[in-house]
């Protein structure tokens, strides 16, 4: 037995140390963004810096290649017809560009959903997609309700929430209904507050500020996360406790906020892309879902509020307070 | 080289295998062998010296990827444990879920934790997804968990994949009081990858964790656990391989190259740890050791190479050289000479060669000569010249000798002048000498009147006594035909001759390079005698004599004679008159006066 191996070590180990290494540098990848948001895009810029990471230069071994289509997913099934021009090595979607991507069936596409893949139809399940998709989604519909009962931790005299919805994003109607059901079990009245898209988001805060709610729900997605700052003004002015998806939102002044962290869940997508520019097969990557949730508080909002606040049954809890 | 070689044994048969072959191939081998021989053995016990130490590197890493795995259970189990330090009160809910929620901000990993009271019903639900619950909810005390941890204090459930993808497992704490409840949480183990995906083994090694049945439980590459149980073959393989050895084994890793694993088991969960290295890698520094062997050992062997061909050449060039040379002799290319210096014994072998070869020259030249030389010698000399050495050395043989002596020489030297002695004893000498030229004898010498003749010594002849007795009948009728002109000059001179035969004992004999031939023994005084005896133009033969020539020349016995020095009388023959030519007139008268003068 062992002489065997050493005769295979020898064997095996006189072949000349292989020194052909990944030539992921050699090569011009490039890369498809679609979304149906609209610049400036978050999401992309943390994409970026995942790739910029993992030692990708743009224009040099990298090269991304744009498509927005704000609020009309229609617009992008154009695009799926560019994508037969043949050299494309990945397109990564976010949002709900993905259900329009279900037409390309032989690029790897990558995607970003707060919703369930599986429910969407690209994969045919997480731990084995088995299909060109693959990518990561953020547990969304689990943690709205969760949301809900943190905002009323924070603010127990909580009675009526106003919950801004941008309908322009998959998933909605789900998170919508998440909600909604996690309200009915707090003795919580939802307001529901749609809007579609960047351009209604003025019209969208005012009928916010028209529901006469406690407190504010803001669903994640690119569009408010990009109108975080506004939002949150919004909210202190109106002295709404407000809730969010991501921190960033915090940052900006929103008081709460619960989620999985974006930079981490890119910088993942940024793998499962390099991965997939190396050669690897997405269908078989399994779809990642975050297992770490931020909870963080800006209690420079929660004195400007000024009203009644349970900051202490947050605090304790909190991954990021901001002061 | 090897053309000349060919060319220069043509005659012979080739050798099978040329020395230069030889001494190439020995020289070579002697060199290489020990050379790779060295690198083997160094090889083999690096490999073994690099087999152990890796093996203590993975039972190291392996064991501190254990630690930190139960590190990260314990805590967990520690952790639920002050969750259940205290017997349920009434209107505790409230405190009992800060207490969770605290936990959970403790401890990453729990995505949920149930705080059961005594009956095993749910008082206290905390989640980082589901909305928290308190006060009675579900009764769980048939749950698994709850019996389990009931029985052990601690209970640690299998390991579950959710939605078949992450996995999970739960564990239950009971408290020392059974009024404490029991606290069961679900733990993300997914968590676990950053103790896994911290341990780095070399350049390229790492650590994996696998539960009892071969499930992935962690990996570096976090999508591989990702597929749950679909990839628990491959590790279930790598987990029974590496359970099997005793200490590091070679297997083929999960990514399909061969790797040096080890496992160790993490006692309180019943996983196992898995450290593995690449072979490649693992051995790197042994491959490393054995390329530079491996450079050495073509080094060496070309540097054999060309030492045991220089060493082989300067050996068979020479000895080829020496051969050609050889062979040119043969030929008779005398000239021919070899120049080696090489310095050693070969040039040595050379000079002797050309030295040789210088002699050979010459006897070939000397014996040129004589065959020149021998065309115009009698055939008795021209082997004396070939022959001389052996036949002049001192042998005992036998031998025909011939006396002959002037009858009335005293009388006549005495009454006549000296020139007319002189003139006289020339003639004399001429025709002995002439005689003995014709017949092949050997001259032994001139004493005075007397001379002594041998026949078949030192050349040997075919009928020694006929030779004798023919040359002493010439002899006597050549010195007759003088003594009949001396007689006319009033000399009165005759001639007797003795012939004898047996063996004597002849040979040179001298001093200071004066040598004479001679023989010497009995047969020598007898024919001196038979000469006394004999009167003028008489030969007188001894038995031996007429013996040997019985049939070709009749001898007439003169009966018993006593000889002086011999005791017994001895039978004479006298050569029959017949034989003897005519005598000129008053050679009788002559002989009769002779006889009176000499007795």
């Amino acid at each position: 037995m062992k002489r065997r191996e050493f005769i295979l070590l020898i064997g095996g180990g006189l072949a000349w140390p292989a020194i052909a290494r990944a030539q992921g540098g050699a090569k011009l990848h490039r890369v498809f963004w679609v979304s149906t948001q609209s610049e400036p895009d978050p999401f992309l810029d943390g994409f970026r810096e995942g790739m910029r990471a993992l030692g990708y230069v743009e224009g040099k071994t990298v090269t991304f290649e744009t498509h927005y289509a704000p609020g009309d997913p229609q617009a992008l099934r154009k695009i799926v017809s560019e994508l037969q021009r043949g050299d494309i090595d990945l397109v990564v979607s976010s949002g709900p560009a993905t259900r329009v991507m279900t037409a390309v069936t032989d690029i790897p596409v990558l995607f970003a959903l707060s919703g369930d893949p599986v429910a969407l139809g690209v994969v045919k399940s997480l731990a084995h997609p088995g299909t060109n998709f693959t990518g990561s989604t953020f547990l969304s519909l689990e943690l709205a309700g969760k949301r809900v009962e943190l905002l009323k931790d924070i603010y127990p005299k909580l009675r009526k929430l106003a919950v801004f919805s941008n309908t322009d994003h998959p998933g909605e109607p789900l998170e919508w209904r998440a909600t909604l059901e996690s309200c009915r079990n707090l003795g919580i009245e939802a307001a529901y507050v749609p809007f579609c898209g960047a351009r209604e988001i003025e019209n969208g805060l005012m009928a916010a500020g028209k529901v006469d709610a406690d407190a504010l729900l803001v669903f994640p997605d690119a569009v408010t996360l990009v109108h975080r700052a506004k939002i949150a003004e919004f909210a202190i002015a109106h002295r709404l406790p407000s809730m969010f998806g991501w921190s960033e939102y915090c940052d900006a002044g929103g008081l709460l906020s619960y989620g999985a962290n974006q930079r981490t869940t890119y910088f993942r997508l940024a793998t499962y892309a390099d991965r997939i520019l190396r050669g690897e097969n997405p269908s078989d990557l399994p779809v990642m879902r975050p297992e770490k949730f931020e909870l963080a508080v800006n209690l420079r909002t929660a004195r400007l509020l000024g009203i009644d606040l349970d900051v202490s049954s947050i605090l304790f809890r909190a991954s990021k307070v901001i002061s | 080289m090897t053309d000349g070689a060919a060319q220069s044994s043509s005659c012979t048969m080739p050798p099978r295998r040329s020395l230069f072959c030889k001494y190439f191939a020995t020289l070579f081998v002697a060199a290489v062998v020990p050379l790779i021989l060295g690198a083997a053995v160094e090889a083999s016990f690096g490999y073994r010296d690099q087999r152990r130490q890796i093996s203590a590197v993975l039972q190291a890493d392996a064991r501190a990827a254990s630690d930190r795995i139960e590190a990260f259970t314990d805590g967990i189990r520690d952790q639920l444990g002050w969750m259940v330090q205290l017997p349920w009160a009434a209107g505790d809910d409230a405190q009992h879920k800060i207490d969770a929620l605290r936990l959970l901000q403790q401890v990453p990993a729990i995505v949920s934790v149930s705080l059961l009271d005594e009956t095993g019903t749910e008082r206290v639900f905390v989640s980082r997804l589901l909305l928290n619950r308190t006060g009675r909810g579900t009764d769980m005390s048939t749950d698994p968990a709850v019996l389990g941890a009931r029985a052990n204090k601690v209970w640690y459930g299998p390991v579950q994949y959710q939605r078949d993808s992450e996995p999970y497992m739960r564990i239950a704490v009971a408290g020392s009081l059974p009024a404490a409840g029991v606290a069961v949480a679900e733990v993300n183990l997914k968590l676990i990858w950053d103790v896994i995906a911290a341990i780095r083994i070399g350049e390229t090694g790492y650590a994996i964790v696998v539960d009892d049945s071969g499930h992935l439980i962690a990996h570096p590459d976090i999508s591989l656990v990702l597929r749950g149980r679909a990839s628990s073959g491959s590790f279930g393989r790598i987990k029974h391989l590496a359970g099997a050895a005793s200490g590091a084994a070679v297997i083929t890793g999960d990514r399909g190259n061969p790797v040096v694993a080890l496992s160790v088991q993490a006692a309180d969960v019943g996983w196992t740890v898995i450290a593995m290295q690449p072979a490649s890698e693992a051995f790197a520094s042994i491959r490393a050791a054995l390329w530079r062997s491996s450079i050495l050992i073509a080094f060496g062997v070309l540097i054999a190479l060309a030492l045991a061909y220089w060493r082989a050449h300067r050996m068979s060039g020479p000895i080829k050289q020496l051969e050609e040379g050889v062979e040119r002799i043969r030929t008779g290319q005398f000239e021919h000479r070899i120049k080696i210096f090489s310095g050693d014994e070969l040039q040595q072998l050379a000079l002797r060669f050309n030295e040789m070869a210088s002699e050979l020259a010459i006897s070939q030249q000397k014996s040129a000569r004589i065959e020149r030389l021998k065309q115009f010698l009698p055939s008795q000399v021209a082997e004396l010249v070939e022959h001389s050495h052996e036949l002049l050395e001192g042998q005992r043989r036998e031998v025909a000798v011939i006396f002959g002596d002037l009858r009335g020489f005293t009388a006549f030297s005495t009454r006549n002048e000296p020139d007319v002695i002189m003139a006289v004893m020339r003639e004399y000498y001429e025709a002995v000498g002439a005689v003995t030229t014709r017949h092949e004898a050997t001259l032994i010498g001139f004493d005075g009147d007397g001379v002594m003749l041998l026949v078949n010594a030192p050349v040997a002849c075919e009928q020694p006594a006929t030779q004798a007795v023919r040359l002493a009948i010439d002899l006597q009728m050549t010195v007759q035909s003088l003594a009949g002109k001396w007689c006319d000059a009033g000399h009165a001179i005759g001639f007797g001759v003795g012939v004898a035969m047996g063996p004597a004992t002849v040979g040179t004999v001298g001093y200071n390079g004066r040598l004479d031939y001679t023989a010497m023994g009995a047969v020598v005084n007898l024919a001196s005698r038979l000469c006394n005896l004999a009167k003028d133009a008489q030969i007188l033969a001894d038995p031996t004599i007429a013996g040997r020539v019985r049939d070709s020349v009749p001898l007439a016995s003169l009966g018993q004679r006593t000889i002086k020095g011999y005791d017994q009388a001895l039978e004479v023959f006298a050569v029959a008159p017949a034989d003897l030519p005519l005598k000129p007139p008053g050679s009788g008268q002559r002989r009769r006066e002779k006889e009176s003068q000499d007795h």
